[in-house]
């Protein structure tokens, strides 16, 4: 039988029963559908939170005071140790040659105040380098000035929300807000942007490292952020950071280095077997359409009984009335999952309009993969039912109508 | 037409292609193991994580420095209205309050005669034990000194003294944490793990001598439990006035436990009716499989159809008849489903006994409901095409 040949004739099986194919279509479609939207979503929503938390350069390395002998667990989060990490251990750093700059971070909240409007806010001391390891932009004025690390300033630089709360429509720029027992000028504002680990860049107020030292009455630094001028030697480049920390500290080895990549991977993993969790319960539907076929494709063995009886007679093998309700099976898969990843892209489609933040796409393995399991699905479960009919004797098929 | 006879009617055009009717119940069994698997997950997993906050005791109130938590990394950060001992022993008069425990945690070495180990450090208030409900395996746990004038006593926790001491016994032996002597007074019992923490690898001190170990003002944590005669409510509201008294501004965030739990409580269930609702869209795709089924059968007895119709059938009893036969498929396939759940749940048990699962009555009720519903649904379009076909057109079609 030529494959034209088989195609016009399983197409006619199909018209002759339209509720019945329709109905098998949808079934297939609803399995690609779940799978492809699923994945979409879940795709769609990782890349948002790992842009979000993507606000470091590659060669960026993140230094926690304190460390555990457990591995893999929790890191420091805490960062209170016996020995400090201080400003001198910042600069120290910023010496070794394979690095570029230092960013030193104290972190802490203070009751920000202008006139009767007062706010709690995020009280980052740092120094210019963390602008552009951090990649924040000033939306207006400018950014920190470039200080010797232990040398206060009383300048501010005010994130939107927090500048919006304190100042309404008002000019900012060049006015005095108080913190703690501090006043400061504001000589910048950022640009507004998302939050990323934890912390609400636009709800922040930047001062410089030793301000924030005397404000919080502080002198431990709370993370260090080291970028190395390359990527070359990683390892090694750690190795030589950590043992310079070492020597500085008595010889203990008392701080943790991690790298904004190897916490993103961690998370992207997480999220990875989420979708894929939430895309294997979706794909329990294909096995349920699949018994949906089983079930279709016996019926149509049955009431062609007679028809089979009469190829049979003809001269067909075995293998032709088995392809012919393999290839039936496998025409409607096609249909249904084309129809479905159709449906999908046009629902992802309209997701991407309505939050255009977040880009719902399912990736190229999902939508070929869905296919694909429509199809195969298809041919397993239908492969007993077609099995079936190519065993029939032919004359008692012919002969019996309901052999079946 | 009589109740049995219809019911007769109904079996036998179900046991009559019984291979037909049961793998379209296999469908809608495959869908109801599916969402009650997962809602039983999803609801052991929940019972799972409420008991492992609530092995501290439900009648907790944490109080945090700094107004709001909403990033939850309140407490670690410096703030310049640092939450003092004093505060925390302010707290003890208040009415209704029981144990109050002041909390600070960081990291350092801690070193043994022979061996040494890098690890969690906690500064605590001699409270703790009765506050969190731990319980000590050797010695006591820290005394009641007089803030600021606590003895340098430690107490270790399981792992902890065996990384340290092996089996020897730890008790008066001298430790160094952070480079500070102290002397091993207590081990507490082995408490696992919480939520990837782990309880176990941990020295805790007083925490007048914490604060000054890490050379911080503040603390991170004061815990506040109070008696079971006295509202979470009204010793919030006593510890807000208490704290604003004595800092003129209220800036600090309490966080009651219970609420907490509720919380926690809420979003596990909303996520466990998501996973099931996925699992749903299996029931859908079976509940087209009955309607595929039922179209083919209603075109098979068309004679049948006109037959009862010219008998004086009404088209309501031809309707129920055919919705009886959705119905009776579902709800097999309901069954089916709930001895597939059983055997899946006998599995897991044998291979890891320890899965929190959830399983009720209620859910199985539930299960069968809902199969039965989703096979009238799906009989709806074959049994009203059916009902609706003319009885001699119908007749003629033998």
């Amino acid at each position: 039988m030529r494959a034209l040949d088989l195609f016009n004739f399983n197409l006619q099986v199909i018209y002759r029963q339209p509720m019945r194919s329709a109905m098998l279509l949808v079934a297939i479609a609803i399995g690609v559908i779940a799978i492809n939207l699923l994945t979409g979503l879940g795709e769609g929503g990782k890349r948002y939170v790992l842009g979000e938390f993507d606000f470091l350069g590659k060669n960026v390395l993140i230094i926690l005071p304190g460390k555990k002998e457990t591995t893999g667990g929790m890191p420091p989060v805490t960062g209170e140790t016996p020995r400090d990490l201080t400003l001198q251990d910042a600069a120290a750093l910023k010496r070794l040659p394979m690095v570029s700059d230092v960013a030193p971070l104290i972190a802490g909240k203070a009751q920000v105040s202008r006139d009767a409007s007062n706010r709690e806010a995020f009280t980052v001391g740092t120094n210019r380098a963390f602008f552009r390891v951090r990649q924040l932009h000033i939306a207006s004025g400018k950014a920190l000035p470039s200080l010797p690390l232990d040398q206060a300033e009383a300048v501010c630089i005010l994130g939107p929300t927090l500048r919006r709360e304190l100042f309404g429509t008002q000019p900012a720029l060049g006015e005095w807000v108080r913190a703690g027992d501090r006043r400061f000028r504001v000589i910048g504002i950022l640009q507004p942007e998302g939050q990323g680990l934890g912390f609400d860049m636009n709800e922040v107020m930047i001062i410089p490292v030793a301000s924030a030292q005397a404000l919080f009455n502080q002198q431990g630094l709370f993370r260090i952020f080291v970028e190395l001028r390359s990527l070359d030697n990683l390892a090694g480049s750690r190795a030589m950071l950590t043992n310079l920390l070492r020597e500085r500290h008595g010889g203990e080895e008392d701080v943790t280095l991690i790298t904004q990549d190897s916490l993103i991977s961690a998370f992207a993993g997480i999220l990875d077997v989420m979708t894929l969790a939430v895309a294997g319960i979706a794909a329990i539907s294909m096995l349920v359409a699949g018994i949906l076929i089983m079930n279709v494709t016996l019926i149509t063995v049955s009431q062609r009984t007679e028809e089979i009886g009469l190829l049979k007679a003809l001269g067909a093998p075995e293998s032709t009335v088995r392809l012919i309700f393999l290839a039936e099976a496998g025409m409607m898969a096609s249909c249904g999952a084309v129809f479905g990843l159709v449906i999908s892209n046009i629902l992802l489609f309209v997701a991407r309009t309505v939050y255009p933040a977040i880009a719902f796409t399912t990736p190229a393995w999902a939508q070929i993969g869905s296919l694909l399991l429509a199809l195969l699905t298809a041919l397993l479960f239908a492969l007993l039912p077609a099995q079936k009919a190519a065993r029939l004797a032919p004359l008692e098929a012919l002969q019996n109508k309901r052999a079946a | 037409m009589r109740g049995q006879d219809a019911f007769k009617l109904v079996w036998s055009s179900v046991a009559h292609s019984l291979s037909k009717s049961l793998l379209t119940a296999l469908g809608i069994a495959i869908g109801i193991t599916a969402v009650t698997l997962l809602t039983a997950i999803g609801g052991g997993i929940e019972q799972y994580v409420l008991n492992q906050f609530s092995q501290f005791g439900t009648r907790i109130i944490a109080v945090h420095p700094g107004k709001n938590v909403t990033h939850g990394v309140g407490g670690l950060l410096s703030t310049v209205r640092p939450l003092s001992i004093a505060d925390a022993d302010s707290l003890r008069a208040l009415s209704g309050v029981e144990q109050v425990v002041g909390v600070v945690q960081g990291t350092g070495t801690i070193e043994a005669a022979q061996r040494q180990r890098t690890s969690d450090i906690l500064g605590v208030g001699a409270q703790m034990p009765e506050a969190w409900r731990f319980k000590l395996s050797l010695g006591q746990f820290l005394p009641d000194d007089e803030s600021g004038r606590s003895r340098p006593y430690a107490v270790l926790g399981y792992t902890l003294r065996q990384e340290l001491f092996g089996n020897q016994n730890p008790l008066g032996e001298f430790i160094r944490v952070g480079g500070l002597r102290f002397r091993v007074i207590g081990v507490i019992e082995q408490k696992g793990q919480m939520l990837g923490f782990d309880m176990d690898d941990i020295v805790y001190i007083p925490v007048d001598q914490a604060l000054q170990m890490f050379n911080r003002e503040g603390l991170m944590e004061i815990d506040v439990t109070f008696s079971e005669t006295s509202s979470s409510a009204a010793v919030a509201q006593a510890i807000t006035r208490q704290l604003t008294e004595r800092h003129g501004d209220e800036d600090f965030t309490l966080t009651t436990q219970d609420e907490m739990l509720d919380t926690l409580s809420n979003v596990l269930s909303v996520l466990t009716a998501g996973v099931a609702a996925l699992g749903a869209i299996s029931l859908v795709v079976g509940a087209v499989g009955i309607a595929t089924i039922l179209t083919t059968t209603v075109r098979e007895r068309t004679g049948e159809i006109g037959l009862l119709r010219a008998l004086g059938s009404s088209q309501g009893q031809v309707l129920g008849l055919f919705l009886g036969e959705a119905v009776v498929i579902a709800l097999l396939g309901g069954l089916m489903g709930i001895v597939l759940l059983g055997i899946i749940l006998v599995g897991f048990s044998l291979v890891v006994p320890n899965l929190p699962f959830l399983i009720s009555p209620m859910y199985l009720i539930i299960a069968l409901l809902v199969a039965a519903t989703i096979g009238l649904l799906a009989g709806v379009i074959p049994a009203r095409s059916a009902a609706r076909l003319n009885p001699v057109d119908a007749l003629r079609a033998e």
